[in-house]
């Protein structure tokens, strides 16, 4: 039963996208072009990466908050290493990741030995990274980085800069990582019922952990990626927002806000879904503030449509 | 009776620190500064009224922060229209109990978990804000308006008159109503309040329209203070609130916590950022510093009740 | 006293399948035909093993639960209880072993939940408060109604339930095990608090296994077993050993198969556990290749016992020892991987994952034993899982099926399967059989002999006596958080004995 469901649900977000590319194409000028479509691939690649980590979060169970001011954290980090400090690109990389990590780090031990749900802990950390970039940057942009940095991933390939083929190597990894691994089956145990789980000898902390520490490092990685992209370290890239963003996404895609369904090849869906009618939105020239409002109405409509699914089941 | 030494405890507390910073910081326990204080906090207080309620049955309000900015963006573009003050304050005020219903409609209806469906409200909330005045701020508002933010009346700021006013009918409800003990009747046992018959899905509409009724009211404030309203005001108020509420003693495993206290918690926030700012700490470093108060503040409260065996 | 207060005649209720549909042909009924009465200002005690009826016939008597079968006359008047609300109503409540109060309430609060006094819209406190004090010192209370419920003792929280049922004006009270955490002096106050309620007129339905403490207090003592009533006796000089072989006489079949031989080395030795602080240290052992029963009332702490040996449960103070290694402070992921297996009694919520499938839940406990590197292998997995399905005789359509749509029976099956899948060197059972046919139950006591003829340990927690003995090879007797007999000749192992250990303590 369940194994319908969630087929049907994976089915879903591609169906809902491809009637949204339909619609584009007829509804929306400028829509169907090839170069159009390459805008939409590289808008949705670095999400891709950041919703990876969310996917696995939700799913086992809890939400992290404090995603888009991890991206923030690691703009400013970024821009501070290659360009203030000057340091080697491979050690700039490294050590943004690294950050990541560390910040998952601290959520999943407050989450895991000092029980504080994940929502208040990932709140309260969002808040504190999101202080800490402001302090460290002092609110400037640094702009203008290295070219070797830049190369990471701006370098054209085949007609897109490698930050895509860099998301779609880690998409992959993430779905072997999610579908067909131990540790992938230990979230879904997790999520849906982590008593269970845990009497049948999988350990809670390791999971936990490890699983937090992913999602920031993938934040961080998405932050890294996106400072490249335009070429500015913001301490307030990514904010509440992108958080918010990449939830939907995730969500839309078919990923349950209860724990235990989760799907990587849906949340990319989701993210594409998000990113066509972001698309389509400029395209028509219609407010960025009203998709924004547009945003809160697609993730109550899924919740609500995934609530009457369940019920009548 | 230990409950209430608690809380005796905690106002000598509070009053020790007051004085301990009067001693440290210059200006600090001056009038016009204390007053300041009381003022500032008033936004955070409101709002904490309504969060009181709603953590107590065991639900979160994410959505203040973006109500904070809608309805008096909804308020301020009526009164620029033209329309009456009381009006537009109403329409203002109407915008965010219609936001909270549908927080309680979601939570009891559809069993839709709090923190989901109040952090997309607040969202959409801030969304519409920004849509409805093409993200500009507006602002040179009819006098009486402002006069609400910024204006005395028999010698005490009307802020903190509002701030009393709300901080009233916060005590009133959870102290001396029916609805009140059947509000943390809901935090400690839902099998047992809804065995007795008691309409748990009204409870709940009420408690989340209530706090987006706060949380309009501290909106409308703000922008009587400011003169302005920017459409991103709300995003400071949403963890301070909370913080308010947590230092207050509102325990996130529900039932307990007391409107009175949680005010007092805002007046603590409230006093710890202006003291920081005296000593002229960064803002954002206060950040910082408030949300490492929230995780310790819950952790310790954590370990008297909210001990679940697995986390998550 | 004419006329009954309270009379329920012929009450049947019939085990339900799993879809929620009543069986009525079968002979297996968890009430049959009951017939259960109560006078005025009468204490009527309730007794029988666990799972002999008692619960499910007061629940139905409170309106919890309907009964398919039989009338139930109130003074009189014939009626029918939609829910536990009407029943306390028409005047019969509920006195729960879990209170069902608010602990963060104060008293009065409590009491008056969703009848508060009011004045003009306003909260009446004086009245309230008035109110809860008259009503507590009518029962002979000096409880402050202002005190949050939570800081009291369990037994004043139970006199504050008691109250509030008496303030419904209620004519019947049952009481299921209320003298469980009291202490002397507070059950000797609970006991005068029920003579004063029989004074009033108020019946009493007393559920208990307190031997010492049914000549104190009870009138008539009646006895369910497997669903039937076996008779009502007067509790003036009643003889314990009556009571016992009325609980117990029924024959012990001859399903249970014992190829097995105990060895004498010892798979795991628990030296002086504490279980809850105060309760005296308990100590026992399990060789390789045998079967230890234990026996003991729910809440004797079989559970917890089992649990704090496979590392889900605090340990107090104490040692562990199994296979040589001091286990103490070890988690279940390590004692899993060390060949530990834990069957929970609650299957659905503890032993199996409902919402997946049986491959999944079938790999659960031994992913690491099948995928070396982390990866896992469809293919393999099915395989594996196929392999155990056909081993245990699950019967489903395919390993993909939810294990949620399976029978009881099916989903224990699968529950077993995880945990040889697992390998282990030692089994701790709870309950294994509860609520499983007797078909699957049969399978259930073949595999574990099986199991301990390869030379692995068993440690079972059982209700069922007639398993019990069947099975063990020792028996051990729990009660109140520590052991108090160890049976190991064949001869002690009788039904009646065991029960009297359970009920009473040693005999000689």
């Amino acid at each position: 039963m369940r194994g319908i469901i969630q087929h049907a649900l994976k089915n879903g977000s591609a169906v809902i996208l491809v009637l949204l590319v339909l619609v584009g194409i007829v509804f929306v000028r400028n829509f169907a072009s090839v170069d159009n479509a390459a805008v939409i691939v590289r808008q949705s690649a670095i999400p891709a990466i950041a919703v990876l980590g969310m996917t696995m979060v939700l799913m086992i169970g809890g939400i992290d908050l404090s995603l888009g001011f991890v991206v923030g954290l690691a703009s400013t980090a970024t821009g501070f290493m290659a360009k203030v400090w000057g340091l080697p690109v491979d050690l700039t990389v490294a050590a943004t990741v690294l950050i990541g990590a560390l910040v998952g780090l601290v959520n999943g031990a407050i989450i895991q030995y000092m029980k504080v749900p994940s929502f208040i802990t990932t709140l309260g950390t969002g808040y504190i990274l999101y202080g800490i970039s402001q302090l460290v940057s002092a609110g400037n942009v640094i702009t203008r980085l290295p070219p070797s940095l830049l190369a990471v991933g701006r370098t054209d390939l085949l007609g897109l800069p490698t930050s895509v083929y860099i998301a779609v190597g880690i998409i992959a990894l993430g779905w072997f990582l999610i579908h067909r691994s131990v540790f992938g089956r230990a979230l879904s145990a997790f999520g849906f019922n982590s008593r269970a789980a845990f009497l049948s000898g999988l350990s809670t902390a390791r999971v936990n952990v490890l699983t937090y520490v992913l999602c920031s490092s993938l934040a961080a990685l998405a932050g890294l990626l996106l400072t490249i992209r335009v070429n500015a370290a913001q301490p307030n890239m990514g904010g509440g927002v992108f958080t918010f963003e990449i939830i939907t996404a995730a969500i839309v895609g078919g990923t349950s806000l209860f724990g235990g369904v989760g799907s990587v090849i849906g949340s990319l869906f989701g993210v594409l879904i998000i990113k066509v009618i972001e698309n389509c939105i400029n395209l028509m020239n219609i407010s960025y503030h009203l998709y924004l409002a547009v945003q809160g109405g697609i993730i109550l409509t899924v919740i609500v449509m995934d609530k009457i699914r369940s019920r009548a089941a | 009776m230990g409950q209430r030494v608690g809380r005796i405890l905690f106002s000598l507390l509070g009053v020790a620190a007051l004085a301990a910073a009067g001693l440290l910081v210059p200006h600090f326990l001056t009038p016009a500064n204390l007053l300041n204080v009381v003022r500032q906090s008033s936004i955070i207080g409101i709002g904490a009224v309504g969060m009181t309620m709603v953590i107590v049955i065991l639900g979160i309000d994410l959505s203040i922060a973006g109500l904070i900015a809608l309805c008096p963006m909804v308020s301020g573009l009526l009164m620029l229209q033209g329309v009456p003050i009381v009006i537009s304050i109403v329409a203002g005020i109407i915008a965010g109990i219609g936001m909270g219903l549908f927080n309680g409609l979601m939570v009891a209806k559809l069993d839709v978990p709090p923190f989901i469906t109040t952090l997309v409200v607040g969202q959409v909330s801030q969304g519409l804000a920004l849509i409805m005045n093409n993200g500009r701020s507006i602002g040179g508002f009819p006098a009486s308006y402002v006069h609400i933010g910024n204006g005395s009346f028999l010698g005490i700021p009307v802020s903190d008159l509002l701030l009393l006013v709300m901080m009233g009918i916060g005590i009133f409800i959870t102290q001396f109503t029916p609805t009140g003990n059947r509000i943390y009747a809901l935090g400690g046992n839902e099998t047992v309040v809804r065995q007795e018959g008691i309409n748990v899905d009204g409870l709940k509409l009420f408690v989340y329209a209530f706090s987006g009724f706060c949380a309009s009211i501290a909106g409308i404030l703000l922008s009587a203070q400011l003169d302005t309203v920017h459409p991103i005001q709300g995003d400071p108020y949403l963890l301070d609130t909370i913080a308010a509420c947590v230092i207050g003693g509102v325990s996130l495993a529900g039932g307990e916590g007391r409107v009175a206290m949680a005010v007092g918690g805002a007046l603590i926030i409230g006093s710890v950022r202006n003291v920081l700012d005296l000593l002229g700490v960064h803002p954002f470093f206060q950040n910082v510093l408030v949300g490492t108060i929230i995780i310790l503040v819950v952790f310790g409260s954590g370990l008297s009740r909210y001990r679940r065996t697995v986390p998550v | 006293m004419d006329e009954p207060l309270l009379e329920m005649h012929e009450i049947t209720k019939y085990i339900y399948d799993s879809s929620g549909r009543p069986i009525r042909n079968s002979d297996v009924k968890i009430l049959d035909s009951v017939s259960f009465d109560l006078h005025k200002g009468e204490v009527h005690v309730l007794v029988g093993e666990n799972g002999a009826g008692k619960s499910t016939l007061m629940k139905i008597l409170g309106g919890i639960i309907p009964p398919d079968q039989g009338t139930i006359t109130l003074e009189g008047a014939a009626v029918s209880f939609a829910s536990a609300r009407e029943a306390r109503d028409r005047g019969v409540a509920f006195i729960h072993q879990e209170l069902n109060l608010c602990a963060n309430l104060d008293v009065a609060h409590n009491i008056f939940l969703g009848r508060e006094p009011t004045r003009g819209g306003v909260l009446d406190k004086k009245k309230l408060y008035a109110q809860a004090r008259a009503l507590l010192s009518s029962l002979g209370f000096e409880i402050d109604p202002m005190v949050i419920l939570g800081r009291l003792t369990t037994a004043h929280q139970q006199i504050v339930e008691i109250a509030k049922a008496l303030s419904y004006e209620s004519k019947i009270l049952i009481m299921d095990e209320p003298t469980a955490s009291l202490s002397k002096n507070e059950i000797d106050r609970l006991f005068s608090l029920m003579r004063t309620l029989q004074a009033r007129g108020i019946g009493i339905v007393y559920i208990s296994h307190r031997f010492e403490e049914l000549r104190q207090v009870g009138d008539r003592i009646s006895v369910l077993r497997d669903g039937r009533s076996i008779g009502t006796i007067c509790s003036q000089g009643f003889l314990e050993d009556e009571v016992i072989q009325m609980m117990v006489g029924r024959s012990i079949d001859d399903m249970y198969p014992r190829s097995h031989r105990p060895t004498d080395d010892v798979l795991l030795a628990v030296e002086n556990l504490r279980l809850l602080p105060g309760t005296p240290p308990l100590s026992l052992t399990v060789h390789r290749g045998e079967v230890v029963g234990i026996s003991g009332l729910v809440g004797s702490g079989r559970t917890e016992l089992l649990k704090t040996i496979f590392g889900a449960r605090r340990l107090l103070s104490g040692r562990i020892v199994y296979n040589g290694s001091k286990i103490n402070g070890w988690r279940p992921g390590r004692l899993v991987r060390a060949g530990m297996a834990y069957l929970s009694e609650d299957r659905k919520t503890e032993g199996l994952i409902i919402a997946m499938t049986i491959r999944e839940n079938v790999t659960l406990a031994s992913l690491f034993r099948l995928f070396r590197f982390g990866m896992i292998s469809q293919r393999k997995e099915s395989e594996a899982a196929r392999k155990r399905v056909q081993q245990l005789r699950i019967v489903a359509r395919s390993v993909e099926q939810t294990v949620g749509t399976l029978s009881g029976g099916n989903q224990q099956r699968t529950v077993f399967a995880k945990w040889r899948a697992a390998e282990p060197q030692l089994l701790l059972l709870d309950e294994p059989t509860r609520g499983i046919d007797v078909g699957a139950k049969s399978q259930i006591y073949k595999m574990i002999d099986e199991i301990a003829a390869q030379g692995l340990g068993v440690l079972m927690v059982s209700s069922e006596l007639p398993e019990l003995i069947g099975m063990s090879d020792r028996i051990y007797v729990m009660r109140g958080g520590t052991l108090v007999a160890e049976l190991t000749e064949r001869e002690a192992m009788t039904q009646a004995g065991i029960l009297a250990h359970i009920l009473i303590g040693a005999r000689n």
